[in-house]
This record gives C-alpha cells, structure tokens and sequence, in this order.
C-alpha cells in the first residue's frame, strides 16, 4: 500500500515535471511557432468563451459609454447653471464699474455678505472697513439705487443696515420735486416676507398726489443721503389715520436687497459734494425728451411753413403765366360779355399784370392743396380751379 | 472520486470559467476577480496532484490562446499552482472555508509572480508595484469571489475526495 502510494506520488511529480516543462518549452518557443497552437485554441475549444468576451466587452463599452454621456451632460448642466449666475454676476458687477465710473471719487467698492442669523435679518456685513475709509453712517449703494447705511465700523470690516430695518429712515421726494416725504420700512399687518421688504414714503403732504411708478429719489435732507439717490417707485397710496392731512405711499425699493453682493460704500465728503447726475433722474430726462419733441415740432413746423410758401408762390407764377382762355367768357342773351362775380379765386387770373407778389386776394392757406408741389414742375401746380371757393 | 462529484465539479469548474470570460470583462476592475485560478483550485483540490498539474496546464493554455504574447505563462502559473493545491489539499486534509480562501488568496498570488516573471511584460518598478499592491489585492478579491462561490455552490460541491 505504501509502495503503492509512493509510486502515485512519483507518478504525480514525474507529470508535473512534464507539465512544467512543456509550459515552460511553450513560453520560450518563438512566437511564429506559438501562433498556430493559440489560433487553434481560439477557433476551437475558445470559440465560445471568445464570443461571450466579446459580448462582455461590447456591453462594457456601452455602459462606459452611456456613464460618460451622462457625466458629459451633468457637466454640461452644471456649466449651464453657472453660465447663467455668471453672466448675472457679470452684469451687477458691470453696472457697478458704471456707477463707479459715474461716482469718479470718493467710494468704496465691497462684497456684501448677507447675515446668516435670525436676530438681523436686515443687515450686511461688507468686506470693507476703516483702513479703506469707511465711516459710520456712509451711505451704501448698488447701481440700481440705495441699500442702506454703515453703522459699524472695523478696520477690515464693517456692518451695514439696509432700507428694510427698523431702523431705516431718509428724506425722499419724487423726481419733479412736487412730493416730499419721509421714507421708512412697511411694517404692516402683513407679516409676508415680500410685503415686509417694501418701504413707505410718509408725510407727504395732502395735495401732492404721487402716481403709481414715480420713481421716489433721496432728498438730501438730513445729511446721511445725498439728493438724487433712487430709493424706489411707488406702487400705491395706503390708508393711514393721517389720511387727512397727509399720505402715505407705499414703496417697492429699486434694489432686491436678498440679490446685492457687491455695493458701494459712499464716504463723507463724497456724500457732502451730492452725487446728482449719477443716476439719471426722471425728470431730466423727462425734459430732455420734451426738448427733442419741441425741437423736432419746430422743425416740422419751419419746413412745412417754407412748403406753403413755396406752393403759394407757384401757384401765383403759374396763374400769371396762364393765357386769358377765350371759351370762359360768357355772353348774354345780346352778345355782350358777361363777366363773373368778382371772387378772390377768380380775379386772380384775370389780372397778369398784377404784380406777383402783391395778390389782390391772397387765397386761404387752408384751401390751397397741402400737398406741396415740387419747385421743379410748376406745370403740375393745381390751376385756378383749385383756387375757387367752394 | 466517484462520477457524481466528477460532474459537479465539472458544472462548478464551466461555471467559473464562463464567469471569467463573461463577468470578469464587465466589471473591468483594476484588480480584477480571476475565475479561472477559483476554478483551477476547485478542481485541483479533488483531484490528484498529476491531474491537478495536467489541468492546470490546459486551463492556462486555454487563458493564454487569447494573448499571443503572454503564451504559455498562464500554462506554467496554473501548473504549479494546481499541483500545489492539490498536494498541499493532500497535506493538510482540511475542508473549510478559511482554508480554501487562504488558498485562493495564496494561489493567486504566486501565479501571478509566476505570470509577469514568465511573460517579462513588466520590468522595475511597474514589476514590482504590481506584484506587491495590485497583486495582493487582486488575490484577496479573487479570495473573497472565491469564498462567496464556494459558500454558494456548497450543496453542488458539498461531496469532496479523500
């Protein structure tokens, strides 16, 4: 049995040493002489196998495939999504170059960041402090118009308030001067979050009633403001109990304080020298449409006056070049010409001599054509017939 | 070994093998599960070691027909590694799940030293990086697979040579 077993053994090791050595004769062979014996292999014994890796692969492909499609529109989502805060930032930011171009002097740009706890809801805190020059009480602006006020100040950091806290008061008036009032946050009943960043432009006295869409600018009294800064528009009067003798508007501000990022802080004695002409108040350009109207009138006006005269004129040479037609001549029942009524229409052609320029009976402009006749064709100027009164 | 476990561990053996040419490329893992070393072991270890070497060296031939430049590395990695299964299998006379996953793990390591010395594809650090990180854990998924499968296929397998 012993015997037995160490013959299987030696049995066993003489074929692993057989084997060993033909894998090792295979790897060594060259590769021209490997060839033939792996095709035969694979279009035989592998086949299968050969076409279920391939199958494998091809399904492996498609899937790599599809999660590198969704990855490719996932990125192309995202880039989207930024593109469009992208160009919203680029524009605010632009706007922002714009009004500190305006401004010229005296301002401080700083990010605002909006404050994450409940307590202030209504504050900023902007990267700017005193080492840049900002004082408490500045004024803090967007190029849509006012945000509110600095009132702390660190060296590297300062704390602002805006138009919607408690604590928020400005002169306002409309852009032609004819309202006065005191702008100050809508506290109503309703407690909504949008109604509660509207603003109410009180005190303005009874007899200056205020459209809606007024814009409402900074009246400059005060001191903290300077004049000309929009604050906002009005969208409709409120009852209060001092209807009386006073109104009360209600004010959608001109800047979303929940979309500033980036503001400009005013210092005092840029504050001091008045910002007006910063932002375009309606008014001047009210007048300034009126002036180009007016002046686009008296245009008109000019030339169709020199039109009429023109016509006028050709109207008179055509008549005093025209012969003295023989068949307009009526006769009575005796032969004895008969000549009509003198009308205005009328004589003036039967006078050549008359000297142009002083007609007898100058025709109403009203009834001459308005169409004005070119200098160039007189022929075509409307005959005495025209001329005749009706 | 009677015919009835012959023809499961045949089933078990085919199973493993269309695994490797059907799972192993979908999943495309670095460290990729080698179906062919589990089911080289599960063979090796029920049969005789001469047997086990013979088997190994078809099964490795086989691998090899599908890399003409690699031919024959396989054939002498399986070799040695189904001879040595079977031999240490005889040894050790032990039948559990930690062991076989020790020769799994075991296995594949060494047929893939022997592979990359045989076929001399890498040289220097690459050499070295593959044998001693994504080896190790390409034996210890291969492992794992193998456990899993083994746990699974008991009830086919459960019937194992003296």
């Amino acid at each position: 049995m012993a015997r037995s077993s160490r013959f299987s053994s030696r049995v066993d090791l003489a074929v692993f040493v057989v084997c060993l050595l033909a894998a090792l004769i295979i790897a060594v062979i060259p590769g021209q002489a490997r060839e033939p014996i792996a095709r035969t292999l694979r279009r035989s014994v592998m086949a299968p196998l050969v076409a279920l890796q391939s199958g494998a692969e091809r399904w492996r492909a498609a899937w790599v495939a599809a999660e590198r499609e969704a990855v490719t529109r996932d990125s192309l989502a995202l880039k989207a999504f930024s593109a469009a805060a992208l160009e919203a930032e680029n524009a605010q930011l632009r706007r922002l170059l714009g009004l500190g171009s305006r401004l010229d002097w005296g301002f401080v740009p700083a990010e605002a960041v909006h404050s994450a706890g409940r307590a202030e809801p209504f504050t900023l805190t902007l990267t700017a402090g005193s080492r840049a020059g900002v004082t408490v009480g500045s004024p803090v602006v967007a190029p849509e118009g006012l945000v509110g006020k600095v009132v702390s100040v660190d060296p590297t950091m300062s704390i602002a308030i805006t138009f919607s806290h408690v604590d928020f008061r400005t002169s306002a008036m409309t852009a032609d001067e004819s309202a006065f009032g005191i702008v100050s946050p809508h506290l109503g009943e309703e407690e909504s979050d949008s109604v509660r960043y509207l603003l109410e432009m009180r005190g303005v006295p009874y007899r200056s009633q205020v459209r809606p869409g007024t814009i409402v600018y900074a009246a400059g009294i005060g001191g903290v403001f300077s004049r000309g800064i929009p604050i906002g528009s009005v969208l409709r009067e409120i009852p209060t109990p001092e209807g009386s003798w006073s109104r009360t508007y209600l004010v959608r501000p001109a800047v979303n304080p929940g979309l500033v990022n980036s503001v400009m802080i005013i210092n005092t004695q840029r504050a001091n020298s008045g910002v007006e002409g910063v932002w375009q108040m309606t008014t001047a350009l009210d007048s300034a449409v009126r002036g180009v109207v007016a002046a686009g009138d008296s245009v008109v006006r000019a030339d169709s006056a020199a039109r009429l005269a023109a016509a006028r004129q050709a109207i008179l040479d055509s008549a005093a070049r025209a012969p003295r037609p023989a068949d307009t001549v009526r006769v009575d029942s005796l032969g004895r010409p008969v000549t009509a009524p003198p009308t205005p229409a009328q004589v003036v052609p039967q006078r050549p001599a008359a000297p142009p320029a002083q007609p007898p009976a100058q025709p109403p402009a009203r009834r001459v054509n308005p169409q004005p006749a070119p200098a160039d064709t007189p022929a075509q100027v409307p005959t005495a017939d025209t001329t005749r009164p009706r | 070994m009677n015919w009835g476990v012959i023809v499961r561990t045949a089933i078990v053996c085919a199973i493993l093998v269309v695994l490797h040419f059907t799972l192993r490329p979908l999943l495309g893992w670095r460290a990729s599960i080698d179906f062919l070393l589990i089911a080289l072991v599960f063979g090796a270890v029920r049969m005789r070691p001469g047997v086990a070497a013979v088997y190994g060296l078809l099964l490795g031939l086989a691998a090899d027909s599908l890399a003409v430049n690699t031919f024959g590395a396989s054939g002498l990695g399986m070799t040695v590694v189904g001879y040595a299964s079977s031999y240490l299998k005889a040894v050790f006379f032990a039948d559990n799940v930690a062991l076989n996953g020790f020769f799994l793990f075991v296995g594949k390591w060494i047929f893939d030293v022997i592979f990359f010395l045989a076929s001399r594809q890498l040289t220097g650090s690459d050499f070295w990086l593959q044998l001693a990180v994504w080896s190790p854990i390409s034996a210890a998924v291969t492992a794992l697979a193998g456990v899993l499968a083994l746990t699974l296929l008991r009830p086919v397998l459960e019937a194992r040579t003296a």
